[in-house]
């Protein structure tokens, strides 16, 4: 779990296995435990040990994963039917899917770095019963999976239309039911234990704030835990639909290298009704080494003077290097810190503050296989800030605020060829940014939605666009120049 | 094609309606104060009352200012004899009605038991335009007084009468200048209850703007048919008070021009600006205030420039005192909704001490409980 390049991290890594608690860990996907050929194909899908529909892009997984194809009757598959060297016992701890009678991760196995190495998992047909697996033996007490669940497995690794709109709903209130309904009962079980999570975390952190009158004694530590539980929610949420949509593409895998510069620059609009502004040149400037990314971004309207200054950088305390990830899978946590200038001539004013946070990335293959080629992201701070009023004004205003954002995000590219990138959900609970918060029903509390992606469509050249829905709308489109290109 | 027009439209409006969730608040209040009936056309000046009803000889408005005219026009056939009824108004209030040319009309006060309602007996003339003023005595003069300010009565509407009773301890209070959330959802009984608590605990009127808990039923449409304008400016004895519904956190362009015309009118004058959801939550962490930052500065800082001396807000259970844009701020959410603990307030009010020449002079916490 730990990168090797951040011994010094080592307190910081306490901090962010709390925030990762309620994710269950890939615990036997690290099993470091050799296992022979016969094992590994003992737990391949075809006797039920994974209900993967396809290879994983895990920690331990380099390249691009495979869809599940047709049997192939060239591969030499050995009859184990009722011959499996393994006890009854053992077969059936590593059945999968809603039959399974405890609630071990399936498909971590096909996921550990022996099978993607050897190429075991991916290589063998998965999800279609061969003629000498198990599966044609229903009767058998040994059979792993009844020939049923093989049915329901089976079908989980297409896409069906009804789980996929049962994922809306009432899925997005009930997180696992579509892929219950897709026969997928682990993904089931873990996104209700994700969304029993978010509620308990809502219910622990709102029920007090609602009890204390949101008092400014207890109310960040409250807060920053409801917010946590609206994250967890959020993110089961979405994992669920993901779940039921995701056989209908290869899902994508992390870049084994981002570049080491990248420059940016853009158009930004903004609807606001409350600011004159709208029209904006986005600029932005990465510079990516071991450890360390700096950052540079600039929003400039060049009609009415807006002028939105970012800079600062992140630490990798947790995970691989962006300039180096290979074999990750894309988890990790980051310590942050940046400084904003922000004039606005029209309303005269200007703001100068800074921000301190932390972010952390989670690969939702993690959680689930089926879940692979997506990420669920979270990132907590504080930012302070002064606020001048040059003029006849006498006095400003410095002001705290708290950070705090989470996101569902895929990963685009499939390994092959230079596209690579990202594409995020995400709420921002920031206000102060161009999109603000919400203007509802309890006034300003509640941030702004957004989709995020960036792409690299070549090895020099690529795409960031942004959209936020707040108070005001704000649509980002640039265009990208990598130095050093992504592999 | 006209399904995804349709669709198209429909986004738009939603979205529309994300960006300016106050904007139908803000036209409504344009209507404030217009009613017609058995031959009179009234229409109050600023929207300063609500007509609770008009016909058939009889006029009850609910006064939202200490000080309001109304423009009444009675048509040739209709009857002469008016009763006016003022709900909510000052206790000294007398009614001043004069035609057009200045001709003075015969006025009858009609004795009330409650100290805040007021009634007259006026002889309006058929075809002609009359000016209804009901001011207290000495309305018009710049000599210094005593309001109070109070905020959140929401589901402690069965308790608010413990307020009032602290507030009647105090001859020298005027008012009531209310930061919104009266009641608990905003609904017509809720705002009726409110009202008849006040009638019959309150020895002194009670001006206001909304809250978002009245927003919670039928996006307020029964305060403004009730209480009034949620955005609104009127002058006593000099100084002028403002309020504006910040109920959802941001200030409807709309509300946001007139603003600029009140602040203008009394930039070399004493004035008070109220409204419910602070722009900035002085527990920056906690982020009550609006949804926007950078609107709430640029908002607080106009203040600073035209010279505004308070500012009053609701939204947070609590006592708060502060400054924005170096302009004194003042949180007086005490009205009884759930407090905010461990800040060792409880239930409160602000009496406020100003005057048109010294500004602000005193604000005091006054405690209920």
């Amino acid at each position: 779990m730990l990168s090797a390049q951040s011994p010094r991290s080592r307190p910081l890594a306490l901090a962010l296995v709390g925030a990762f608690l309620v994710l269950p860990g890939r615990a036997l996907a690290q099993d470091p435990e050799p296992l022979s050929a016969f094992e590994l194909l003992a737990r391949s899908p075809q006797l039920g040990g994974s209900d993967i529909p396809r290879d994983l892009p895990g920690r331990a997984t380099v390249g691009a994963p495979r869809r599940p194809r047709a049997p192939d009757d060239s591969l030499p598959m050995p009859d184990l039917g009722m011959q499996s060297p393994l006890p009854a016992p053992e077969l059936r701890a590593m059945s999968s899917g809603p039959f399974r009678s405890e609630g071990e991760p399936v498909g971590a196995e096909a996921a550990s770095p022996e099978v993607t190495a050897e190429g075991s998992a991916a290589d063998v047909p998965m999800g279609m019963p061969s003629p000498l697996s198990p599966h044609g033996v229903p009767s058998s007490p040994l059979s792993p999976v009844p020939a049923s669940t093989t049915a329901l497995l089976d079908s989980s690794r297409s896409f069906q239309v009804v789980p996929a709109a049962v994922a809306v709903v009432p899925g997005l209130l009930f997180h696992g039911l579509a892929p219950a309904l897709a026969g997928d009962g682990h993904t089931a079980k873990r996104l209700f234990a994700l969304e029993g999570t978010g509620l308990g975390l809502i219910a622990l952190g709102g029920v007090p704030i609602a009890l204390t009158g949101a008092s400014r004694r207890t109310i960040a530590p409250l807060y920053a835990v409801t917010l946590a539980g609206f994250s967890v929610f959020g993110i089961s949420a979405i994992a669920n639909l993901y779940s039921v949509v995701s056989p209908t593409f290869d899902p994508g895998v992390p870049a084994s290298s981002l570049p080491p510069v990248e420059f940016e620059m853009g158009y930004q609009y903004v609807s606001d009704t409350s600011f004159a502004y709208d029209h904006f040149v986005s600029l932005g400037a990465l510079a990516r080494f071991d450890e360390v990314k700096l950052e540079a971004i600039a929003r400039l309207a060049p009609d009415e003077g807006n002028t939105q200054v970012r800079l600062g950088g992140a630490y990798r305390l947790l995970g691989e290097p962006e300039r180096n990830r290979a074999g990750s899978d894309g988890s990790s946590l980051d310590a942050e810190l940046y400084g904003l200038f922000h004039r606005f001539p029209t309303e005269g004013f200007t703001v100068v503050g800074g921000d301190v946070g932390f972010r952390g990335r989670y690969a939702m293959s993690r959680v689930s296989p089926s879940l692979a080629g997506s990420f669920a992201e979270a990132s907590i701070g504080m930012a302070l800030q002064g606020y001048s009023y040059p003029g006849p004004v006498s006095d400003g205003n410095l002001h705290s605020q708290l950070l705090f954002s989470f996101g569902y995000g895929v990963w685009l590219g499939r390994g092959g060829g230079p596209f690579k990138g990202e594409a995020m959900l995400f709420y921002d609970h920031r206000k102060d940014g161009f999109a603000g918060g919400i203007r509802g029903l309890g006034g300003g509390v509640v941030g702004n939605f957004g989709l995020r992606t960036r792409a690299l469509l070549t090895e020099t050249w690529g795409v960031a666009a942004e959209f936020q829905a707040g108070g005001a709308l704000v649509g980002r489109l640039s265009l990208v120049y990598a130095l050093g290109g992504e592999s | 094609m006209s399904r995804i027009g349709a669709m198209g439209m429909l986004s738009a409006l939603l979205m529309t309606g994300c960006l300016r969730p106050a904007e139908n608040r803000a036209v409504r209040d344009s209507k404030v104060g217009r009613a017609e009936g058995g031959g009179l056309s009234l229409e109050v000046e600023d929207g300063l009352a609500a007509v609770r009803s008009v016909g058939s000889g009889e006029v009850m408005l609910w006064g939202n200012a200490p000080v309001f005219t109304a423009r009444a026009t009675l048509s040739a056939d209709a009857t002469s004899n008016w009763v006016l009824t003022v709900r909510n108004a000052m206790p000294g209030a007398e009614l001043l009605a004069e035609l057009e040319d200045g001709e003075v009309l015969a006025v009858e006060p009609v004795p009330q038991v409650l100290p805040t309602v007021k009634a007259w007996r006026v002889g309006l003339r058929p075809g002609a335009v009359a000016r209804l003023r009901v001011a207290p005595p000495g309305w018009d003069s710049t000599a210094p007084f005593r309001f109070a300010a109070l905020a959140d009565v929401q589901e402690a509407l069965p308790r608010v009468g413990d307020i009032y009773a602290r507030l009647s301890k105090d001859d020298s209070l005027r008012f009531i200048l209310f930061s919104g959330d009266l009641t608990e959802n905003g609904t017509r009984e809720q705002l009726l209850e409110f009202q008849e608590r006040l009638e019959a605990g309150s020895p002194i009127p009670l001006y206001a703007t909304l809250g978002n808990h009245e927003t919670f039923s039928k996006d307020a449409e029964e305060y403004t048919t009730l209480v009034g304008r949620g955005s609104q400016s009127f002058v006593f004895q000099g100084v002028r008070f403002t309020v504006v519904d910040s109920s959802n956190g941001t200030l409807d362009p709309i509300v946001e021009e007139q603003l600029e015309g009140w602040l203008a009118a009394s930039r070399q004058g004493t004035h008070i600006v109220a409204m419910h959801v602070p722009p900035q939550d002085p527990v920056g962490l906690r982020g009550g205030g609006f949804a926007n930052r950078g609107e709430s500065a640029g908002l607080v800082g106009k203040f600073a420039r035209e010279g505004v001396d308070l500012t009053l807000y609701g939204h947070i259970h609590s006592y708060y005192s502060f400054t924005n844009a170096g302009i004194p701020a003042f949180i007086s959410g005490g009205g009884g909704a759930i407090p905010e603990t461990f800040d060792g307030v409880g239930r409160h009010y602000l009496a406020v001490d100003i005057g048109a020449n010294e500004g602000l002079r005193e604000a005091s916490l006054v405690r209920v409980d």
